[in-house]
């Protein structure tokens, strides 16, 4: 083997880690380690002349392993092993030792602290020794997307992916396209209609040579990896007996867009919904709007209106969270009622207003020149709605504490409209198995990153869009698809799919077939052959979190770049 | 008890002049930034509220719009242009009609048509009236002496009876005025004795006006006070005077001093108003109500025929002041008539009345406060801005 030269480098961070930890000192002590020939302090490591001085020395002195000690590898790890890569070193050959987090922005003792930094920096140097050289792989990438859920989002993703040429499958549960848009009449803030927004995108989809709808449909197993899935599509059976039947696609991606399910109302008893016959819901407003007639169950035309906000949203029992587009959807019924009956008196009765979006505060502001009258009830305090009496001019009172004026009012009404919020399907936990994602506890599915990568998921390959992973908008969905849609053109463009050289490995001449590792693996990463009896890792799918390498009774998986050694070199350094 | 909200009633105070009520969102600002809103007694926010839901009867008994002098720093605050100033003057009007036993000032607020109707018919009215009585007793030719077109005791006569019949009139709409904010309210008891502690505040009120004065700008407070002042002191003259005023044609400087006071501060008070209200220039002279203009119209052409007549008497020509005489009885007449007891004028009683009624509401609200946290029922409530 040969003699190992290694280069230790200390980051002061500016003064981030230099205020507490002696960094000279570290230094010092590192310089008298075994194998390390150079040490050196410096302001800034990340910066570019930092890298510099990394690549000059492995050039110049020969290193061939570095370790730095500066801030997180979540931070900096990548940065690092690129500089190791120009200058012809193998990347792999990298340490970090995290003496920012861990030392300097959580301890003042700057004596204790310096101690532990050259504590962390040894048991790199230790560990570093026993590094092996790696190669990341590279698999080729399918150019088709699975799209599931035919409605607004989904309908986008598709159009974006074969206008740029390459093959859908795009699987719909029911009978048409659309989804939940389609039930819907106008749009806010601008009132555009639905239908017309839909009927335009449906024409392209069925027209687009490129994408496959399977209608009535529904996924009925994925297996593989990003690049590499294989899909089974077979008829959708709505809940009844699962079959295996179906037809066999190869994707390299997958699009979830299978949207959301409204609050069912009938759930809360104060509104009267199903008692009171002029209680309606939202969709069911919706549906008059669309027939071009609102009036009541006996067939009267009603002249006061009631709109009540926040229906199974915003309250302790039913949801936490807003359904972002109630309160909009709200004011555009105010619109559409006084349009359809001028002589029309609207109520709204909401939590708070929420007029977050573009458009929507002077939409807000139309609603209230137009003269809806808006009222504001406590979220612990909802109205009751009761029947009026033989004297009253309409059908229905609510009652409500209002909040602006402090008074108990009574609200007349002949018709109250129910804003029911957007829950998670029902059915989204089984989705979820199926495409290997997370959900949240309301069952929505849970975004990579909820800031800066909002479309990934935790599984690499697989993508959500729209309301399936919360309650949003047309627009937000429609970004949120065509963002699913870029990030797999990019994947597509570059052909093949790198994938990480650290991951778990079986010794399958040593595996004895028990199997413990199979149901613990949390990313579905393990495979068994039936035929050889032995657990297999599918490296594309491995995060090498090591829950296998601990578990293993015959301690025959290894983690590639974390074996027992370096990490027993790591331990002895930082203890000795 | 929930009350029953009436979303038909904003309808009915736009014609009032209110435009821009349903535009209000309640941030508060205008209660924020008003001079005289204070507890109990927090507006124009609270009064938007009552409007926009239609609480015709927590309205009815609010004393809030005739605290509020319009000095405008809240329409110009409001983020949403929703007018609070434009629709406390408006529920001044509403109110003004709500006392107003008779239908009259509700008709007029209304249709400014049906009142200009109403003035030129009792203007012709008057007119004929004077001329019958002026043609029968006197000499067209003559202005004052024995042969007078119109003399002076029957003149006396007439203003003493009108001022009866006004007075009688204003009394009543002021009584349910008190019934309506005071009298009928259940949840406070004014004792007798506020009534006497607190009286002095109605003479304080009427004769400076001094919460005007704290509106911020001090210059609409005295045009305002310099009206009123010349109209008392021009109403004084003639309802005291009257004989000594219209004698001449020599001056007599012990009465005619005061009355060319009056007459420069009413015709300078009235264009600066006119004035004002025509350059919009300030918050409070943006929006002018057809009643405004009438009433300012009246105010300077009762002002203008009243100095004609007695210049003209002066300068020796009694036909034309005689004439110029009757045209000013055809303004002063339905001005007092339509506008005392029905009309934007009635605030020179409901104004100071609410001062005092306020008062004793606030003296009257304390007490209960006072004796919710002695019993130890409960703080009282936070007021609602």
């Amino acid at each position: 083997m040969e003699e190992l030269r290694i280069g230790v480098y200390v980051c002061n961070c500016g003064t981030n880690i230099a205020k507490v930890v002696d960094c000279d000192a570290v230094v010092e002590a590192a310089s008298s380690l075994p194998g390390v020939v150079v040490a050196r302090p410096y302001k800034y490591m990340c910066s570019t002349p930092g890298q510099e001085m990394i690549v000059q020395d492995i050039k110049e002195q020969n290193l061939n392993r570095v370790v730095v000690a500066a801030c997180s590898p979540r931070m900096h790890e990548r940065t690092f092993r690129k500089a190791l890569q120009t200058a012809g070193l193998n990347q792999y050959f990298f340490e970090m030792a995290n003496i920012r987090e861990q030392c300097s922005w959580v301890h003042d003792d700057a004596e204790g602290t310096t101690r532990k930094a050259e504590a962390l920096a040894r048991g790199a140097v230790y560990r570093v020794a026993c590094h092996e050289p790696l190669e990341k792989l590279s698999v080729d990438m399918c150019p088709s997307t699975l799209v599931i859920g035919g409605g607004i989002a989904g309908l986008t993703a598709a159009l974006e992916l074969a206008e740029a040429g390459h093959p859908v499958h795009l699987v719909e549960r029911t009978e048409r396209l659309g989804g939940n848009l389609a039930r819907v009449d106008l749009t806010a803030p601008y009132l555009d209609s639905a239908t017309d927004l839909l009927i335009d995108r449906i024409t392209r989809v069925r027209e687009s040579p490129a994408i496959k709808v399977h209608l009535s449909s529904e996924l009925k197993e994925l297996s593989g990896f990003v690049g590499n899935f294989e899909a089974l599509i077979g008829p959708a059976t709505n809940g009844g007996q699962p079959t295996t039947e179906g037809r066999r696609v190869g994707v390299g991606s997958v699009v979830v867009c299978t949207g959301y399910k409204e609050f069912d109302a009938s759930r809360i008893t104060h509104f009267g919904y199903g008692k009171l016959p002029n209680v309606v819901t939202s969709f069911e407003l919706e549906a008059m709007l669309k027939a071009g007639r609102i009036e009541m169950k006996d067939g009267r035309t009603p002249q006061y209106f009631a709109i009540v906000h926040c229906v199974g949203s915003r309250s302790r029992e039913f949801h936490g969270y807003c359904s972002r587009v109630c309160c909009m959807t709200a004011l555009k019924y105010a619109h559409e009622i006084k349009s359809s009956i001028p002589k029309a008196y609207v109520s709204d009765l909401y939590i708070d207003m929420h007029a977050f979006g573009k458009g929507h505060e002077e939409f807000y502001r139309q609603s209230s020149e137009a003269k809806t009258l808006f009222l504001m009830y406590d979220k612990n305090e909802h109205p009751v709605i009761k029947r009026a009496g033989p004297k009253d001019d309409c059908d229905m009172l609510i009652e409500v504490n209002e909040k602006l004026s402090g008074e108990v009012i009574e609200i007349p009404a002949d018709m109250v409209i129910l804003m029911v919020g957007m829950e998670a399907r029902p059915d989204s936990g089984q989705v979820a198995r199926l495409v290997n994602i997370s959900q949240d506890k309301e069952g929505w599915f849970i975004e990579s990153h909820p800031k800066l990568d909002p479309v990934a998921t935790t599984t690499e390959g697989v993508f959500i869009a729209g309301t399936c992973a919360a309650p949003k908008d047309i627009p937000d969905s429609v970004a949120q698809a065509r963002a699913a849609a870029a990030r797999i053109l990019a994947k597509i463009a570059r052909q093949k799919i790198e994938i990480d050289a650290v991951f778990a490995q079986v010794d399958e001449d040593h595996c004895s077939g028990c199997r413990v590792c199979n149901e613990l693996c949390p990313y579905s990463a393990i495979e068994f052959d039936e035929k050889t009896r032995h657990s297999r890792v599918n490296s594309a799918l491995c995060k090498a979190c090591g829950a296998c390498v601990a578990a293993c009774p015959s301690g025959v998986i290894k983690a590639r770049h974390f074996s027992d050694r370096q990490i027993l070199a790591q331990i002895e350094g930082i203890l000795s | 008890m929930a009350i029953r909200v009436n979303p038909k009633l904003i309808e009915d105070i736009e014609q009032y002049g209110a435009e821009e009520v349903s535009n209000c969102y309640h941030c508060g600002n205008c209660s924020a930034v008003c001079p005289h809103s204070a507890d109990p007694f927090i507006f124009p926010r609270r009064s938007m509220r009552t409007l926009q839901m239609g609480l015709e009867s927590k309205l009815r008994s609010s004393l809030e719009p005739w605290l509020c002098y319009y000095c405008g720093q809240c329409s110009e605050q409001c983020p949403r242009e929703a007018e609070p100033g434009e629709t406390m003057m408006s529920l001044r009007r509403w109110l003004t009609s709500r006392y107003d036993f008779t239908a009259i000032s509700h008709l007029f607020y209304r249709s400014w048509k049906a009142e200009v109707v109403a003035i030129v018919a009792m203007a012709l009215l008057t007119g004929l009236g004077f001329a019958l009585y002026g043609f029968s007793s006197g000499d067209i030719n003559t202005y004052d002496g024995p042969t007078a077109f119109l003399q002076s005791p029957a003149v006396h006569v007439f203003d003493w009876t009108m001022a009866g019949v006004l007075t009688l009139l204003l009394l009543v709409n002021s009584a349910r005025m008190w019934w309506f904010t005071v009298g009928s309210r259940t949840d406070i008891r004014v004792p007798l004795l506020s009534y006497v502690k607190r009286a002095v505040s109605l003479p304080s009120h009427f004769f400076t006006q001094k919460r005007y004065a704290q509106c911020g700008e001090k210059g609409p407070w005295l045009v305002h006070l310099v009206l009123m002042l010349s109209y008392v002191m021009m109403f004084t003259l003639i309802m005291f005077f009257l004989h000594e005023v219209q004698a001449g044609p020599g001056i007599n400087w012990n009465v005619h001093a005061f009355g060319y006071i009056a007459s420069v501060g009413l015709i300078g008070a009235t264009v600066v108003m006119l004035r004002g209200r025509l350059k919009k220039s300030r918050p409070g002279n943006k929006h002018s109500h057809e009643t405004d203009w009438i009433f300012l119209v009246l105010l300077l052409y009762v002002a203008v025929t009243g100095v004609t007549q007695h210049v003209l008497h002066r300068t020796g020509f009694d036909l034309a002041a005689n004439i110029a005489y009757l045209a000013h009885m055809m303004g002063v007449v339905p001005m007092l008539v339509l506008e005392v007891p029905f009309g934007k004028w009635s605030h020179l009683a409901y104004r100071p009345l609410a001062m005092f009624f306020s008062e004793l509401v606030a003296d009257a609200l304390r007490e209960n406060a006072r004796v919710t946290t002695q019993v130890g029922i409960g703080s009282p409530q936070p007021a609602r801005v």
